[in-house]
């Protein structure tokens, strides 16, 4: 069986590609980081993926609307392939400014099958950029990156960003993202509980941090799994010990889903 | 005379008022005497210099790039230091780290920029400061921040609030966008830095050791390439700005540049693309001075004359005249050297990273700079003359001092004054400026600025970043400086500053391996402020020289000074060190309950400029002595201790002593301790809030006492024991006893 082959896709101003790009090698997948231009001049193409990987950063500096420029650019040329790359069943992932991306390209939460910008991150309510390590509940395993996790189950992970309030177009969206089950993560306490700030770091309505579409191949999220696919490298380790982070599972969820798949 | 782009000046016929208005009305920033100079080399020449030409001295000669106030003294004191450990030094400098890679460091004040336009001045810090590293061939891994910041207003100046959030906001939008992790650094508040705020920036890197670039253009027929951002008219004398004092109404906001992160960012892709696969001959940063600065050091540096032709300069603006062409500090620019043979692959991977990049002319035998725009020559000069700016040995005078101390009477409310220590505005939680700075970016973060449980996190001593994932070496970063020894007595503030940057290095588990110095003072034509300068020069010499640890780069910005205010004659000291293992990294929050708790190290009565000093105001010019060869002895003991794995955590104790030491370490655990220092025979307040150097505090693990003692013999003492509450005894005396709460909620004042 061959090592399954992902894309870390990077722009100006992308920054989180590097670690991505370990992490997803650490997990066994054939992982390269591409520069959006070579799949807009077909020098790449999508189809010879099973996964997209849209790191965070600033792409195009984020001076419009987080994620806008590089939504845009991908709508130009390449929704097309990446419509169908979902629909094949391929995995897409993108932390933080690629969860802004997903959403601006109406790739997720996408409740009507039409591809449209549906909801929006806007600023935290604290007007700050937040930095810090927070928690999220596994609300819904279904999510092809979350296999490994189990239901109700409290993951710690870093948040690093200035715009990551989830709020919705209108209601509907709202609840068929409740009623399907899309908030796969939502932010809670220490204890597990649904709270306010600092746990839900930027006021997302419900709490919600993650959302993955109804067939479980695509997941944005504001928290960065990347950042912690080791034990050393969240913020608590001395406390808790080493070895593979909270990250690791999200990976080779995905990794084994692919293996199984492709 | 001249056409319309180009003047001639005349100076051969010039006297010494007219040199003297030409220097002001060109903003050259000359002295008599150099102007002087220049007339009898033009004289020499027999011609009078164009306008390109005068402004390509004024910015070589300022202070800034000339270091001409500072070189002799550098050179005497602090040059030398242990240089077979300097691997290689240039815009950063480099230390050996492991088989594979280098560390690259600098830091680097932006003081004056920032304090005419905080947010500009503080970000384009962070992007000159990455350019230094890259420089060398490295790539970024951590930026840092140490801030000095006033607290009252000065009319006429803005106010400190608007300076700190500007600067604050700059490094943030510039760090967190170009995607380095700003992991380290501190935050100081003193009305000493009314209206002369001090922004100092560092950087550390790492390089592959086949990949170290070098600046010098040794080869003719070399092309030199301009790549980045295009060049404007901001940041236009910046250099001689930031060489002179800050009055009120002469702020020029054209001299400060405006940083653009997001061509930054993949700058450093293509430059370290180009560097892998070997085809960049020599590399150096634009910074202050522009194209100026770094074509006259690459050819001068290599023996090389060179021709440039200025149209080829990519612009912002069209009408832009030559002499701004040459001189303007438009950020995001890097400067290469590259053979004939190469031009077409570098030049296709600025193109597939969308990086504008021109080749701006060539190196060739000689040891002129021809420089033509359109076809004219602008500037025909010898390098040497050109770039060598003159030194000076700068009069100097000490000012004797008598150490006297007015020590307080004892007081009876130990406790109200640990927790006002505690909240002191030097001492709470720096989390509504840190935690706006992107700290995990790259992943690679193994201790942040802040450890413990989540939500409830306290202070670190070093970060630490794990250069690769395949290995489990890490690199650790802190700093040290203290502006209130300094400016009581600078050559032990210096000392200090060095103390405090190794034990917080120490501290984490890891063994200092390099410094770089960031000296900040005010105008050295005065000879009290020189005097200071060269105490805390050896003072930097007496500590590093005893510790055999280089000071591998570094960069003096004098002028902080406005009439009769000025800061501190300080030093800000980036330490980094090696972890073999990042796996055993100590943080300051205490591990479990009924652990040994020991203090490293005696407290002695030298109040001066400590935290309690400042609380109660009592007068003491008495600083803290950092005795380089205890400090040395205690971190080879330390480090004895921490490989035979007999420490579970560990803080250094500075500002408000031990008191404070123990608060902090209880912050990230909610695990107290129970203290009896009756043993002890000392007062308790000296005993408890003594900030002498060199020291720690360790939680053990049990059982550790005996082997504790071996290794540290009568400089360790056991003081308490990890548990549930926070107390203090002295035999029959409570001196405190402090809910967990109320110590963490005192430190973050507010913030959640």
């Amino acid at each position: 069986m061959k090592n399954p082959r992902a894309a870390v896709m990077t722009m100006e101003g992308t920054n989180n590609e590097m670690e991505a790009y370990l992490s997803l090698i650490h997990a066994g997948a054939n992982a390269e980081i591409v520069h959006i231009k070579k799949f807009e001049n077909s020098e790449k193409k999508l189809g010879d993926y099973d996964l997209l990987f849209l790191p965070g950063g600033f792409s195009a500096g984020d001076y419009i609307r987080a994620g806008a420029i590089m939504a845009a650019r991908i709508k130009a040329k390449l929704i097309r392939d990446i419509e169908s790359f979902v629909d094949d069943g391929r995995l897409v992932m993108g932390p933080c400014n690629g969860f802004q991306i997903l959403i601006e390209l109406g790739l997720l939460p996408n409740t009507e099958g039409k591809w449209e910008t549906e909801a929006a991150l806007a600023q935290n309510i604290s007007n700050r950029f937040e930095a810090r390590t927070i928690y999220v509940k596994v609300n819904n395993n279904k999510c092809v990156f979350l296999k490994k996790f189990r239901e109700g189950e409290i993951l710690k992970l870093p948040i690093a960003h200035m715009e990551g309030r989830f709020i919705t177009r209108d209601e509907r969206v709202l609840n068929e993202i409740l009623t399907r089950r899309m908030n796969v993560l939502s932010y809670v306490n220490r204890e597990g509980k649904e709270s306010g700030y600092p746990w839900n770091p930027n006021g997302s309505m419900m709490n919600i941090a993650g959302l993955c579409n109804e067939k479980g191949n695509v997941l944005g999220l504001m928290p960065h799994p990347e950042r912690v696919f080791y034990k050393v490298t969240e913020s608590d380790w001395t406390r808790n010990g080493t070895g593979e982070g909270m990250g690791y599972r999200f990976f080779l969820s995905a990794v084994e889903h692919m293996k199984e798949k492709f | 005379m001249g056409t319309e782009f180009l003047e001639t000046v005349e100076i051969l016929n010039s006297g010494v008022k007219e040199l003297n208005k030409i220097s002001k009305n060109y903003n050259l920033g000359l002295s008599t005497e150099e102007m002087l100079r220049i007339k009898s080399y033009f004289s020499s020449q027999g011609r009078n210099p164009t306008d390109v030409e005068l402004q390509a001295i004024g910015q070589a000669w300022s202070e800034h790039c000339g270091y001409k106030s500072s070189k002799v003294y550098l050179k005497k004191f602090i040059f030398g230091i242990a240089p077979n450990k300097i691997l290689s030094q240039g815009d950063a400098g480099l230390v050996d780290f492991n088989d594979d890679i280098a560390i690259a460091l600098k830091m680097e004040s932006h003081n004056h920029p920032s304090a005419i336009e905080p947010y500009g001045g503080a970000a384009t810090g962070v992007g000159g400061i990455l350019r230094d590293v890259l420089s060398m061939g490295g790539q970024p891994i951590a930026v840092t921040d140490v801030l000095y910041f006033g607290e009252r207003s000065k009319k006429g100046f803005p106010s400190p609030k608007f300076i700190e959030s500007g600067v604050i906001s700059g490094i943030r939008d510039y760090g967190n966008r170009v995607g380095i992790p700003t992991v380290s650094g501190g935050i100081f508040y003193s009305n000493d830095f009314v209206p002369n705020v001090l922004v100092n920036v560092g950087c550390v890197g790492v390089v592959k050791k086949s990949n170290i670039m070098k600046a010098s253009v040794d080869k003719p027929g070399l092309k030199l390439i301009i790549a980045g951002g295009k060049t404007g008219r901001d940041g236009i004398h910046g250099v001689n700005m930031a060489s002179k004092t800050l009055e009120k109404g002469e702020e020029d906001t054209t001299t400060v540049q405006l940083g653009n992160p997001i061509i930054k960012e993949p700058l450093i892709h293509a430059v370290l693309e180009a560097n892998e696969r070997k085809l960049i001959y020599a590399l150096k940063d634009l910074g202050g001075g522009g194209l100026s600065s770094v074509i006259g050091e690459m050819l001068l540096s290599g023996g090389m004359g060179g021709d440039i032709y200025l149209e080829m300069v990519p612009l912002k603006e069209s009408n832009m005249k030559p002499w701004e062409i040459w001189i303007s500090e438009s950020q995001e620019r890097m400067m290469l050297a590259v053979k004939e043979e190469n031009i077409n692959e570098v030049m296709d991977i600025f193109n597939s990273w969308d990086i504008t990049a021109s080749i701006i002319g060539h190196s060739r035998s000689g040891k002129d700079l021809r420089i033509y725009y359109n076809g004219q020559k602008v500037l025909d000069m010898d390098l040497e003359f050109l770039t060598s700016s003159p030194l000076y040995y700068r009069s100097y005078r000490h000012i004797k001092q008598p150490k006297e101390s007015f020590l307080p009477s004892y007081p009876k409310d130990i406790e109200r004054i640990m927790l006002k220590m505690v909240g002191n505005i030097n001492v709470r939680t720096r989390e509504y400026a840190v935690r706006q700075y992107d700290h995990t970016v790259r992943g690679s973060t193994v201790i942040g600025p802040f450890s413990g449980n989540v939500g409830s996190e306290g202070p670190t001593d070093a970060s630490i970043i794990r250069p690769s994932w395949d290995r489990s070496e890490g690199i650790a970063i802190s700093h040290g400086s203290n502006p209130f020894y300094s400016k009581i007595d600078p050559f032990r503030g210096a000392k200090a500053a060095v103390d405090e940057a190794v034990r917080n290095i120490v501290s984490s588990g890891a063994k200092p391996i390099a410094f770089s110095d960031c000296l900040n003072a005010g105008n050295p034509e005065i000879p009290e402020i020189m005097g200071e300068f060269i105490s805390m020069l050896s003072g930097l010499r007496d500590s590093a020289s005893s510790l055999e640890i280089p000071y591998v780069s570094g960069n003096v910005s004098f002028y902080n000074q406005t009439g009769k205010s000025r800061i501190p004659t300080l030093p800000t000291i980036l330490a980094v060190g090696k972890i073999d293992r990042i796996e055993k990294a100590l943080t300051p929050d205490f591990k479990n309950f009924g652990n040994p708790v020991y203090m490293i190290g005696l407290p002695y009565v030298e109040m001066g400029g400590s935290l309690y000093s400042r609380i109660l105001k009592f007068n003491d010019n008495n600083v803290p002595n950092s005795e380089p060869t205890i400090l040395k002895s205690r971190i080879t003991k330390f480090l004895k201790a921490f490989d035979d794995d007999l420490i579970l955590s560990s803080h250094d104790i500075s500002d408000g002593g031990l008191a404070v030491a123990l608060a902090e370490m209880t912050i990230g655990s909610g695990i107290g301790v129970d203290v009896d220092i009756s043993s002890f025979g000392m007062r308790s307040d000296m005993f408890l809030f003594s900030e002498s150097q060199s020291r720690f505090v360790i939680e053990g693990r049990k059982g550790s006492e005996e082997r504790i003692r071996e290794i540290f013999g009568n400089d360790a003492f056991i003081i308490g024991y990890t548990s549930e509450s926070f107390k203090g005894i002295n035999g029959e005396e409570n001196l405190f006893n402090i809910e967990l709460e109320r110590i963490r909620k005192k430190w973050k004042e507010g913030y959640i």
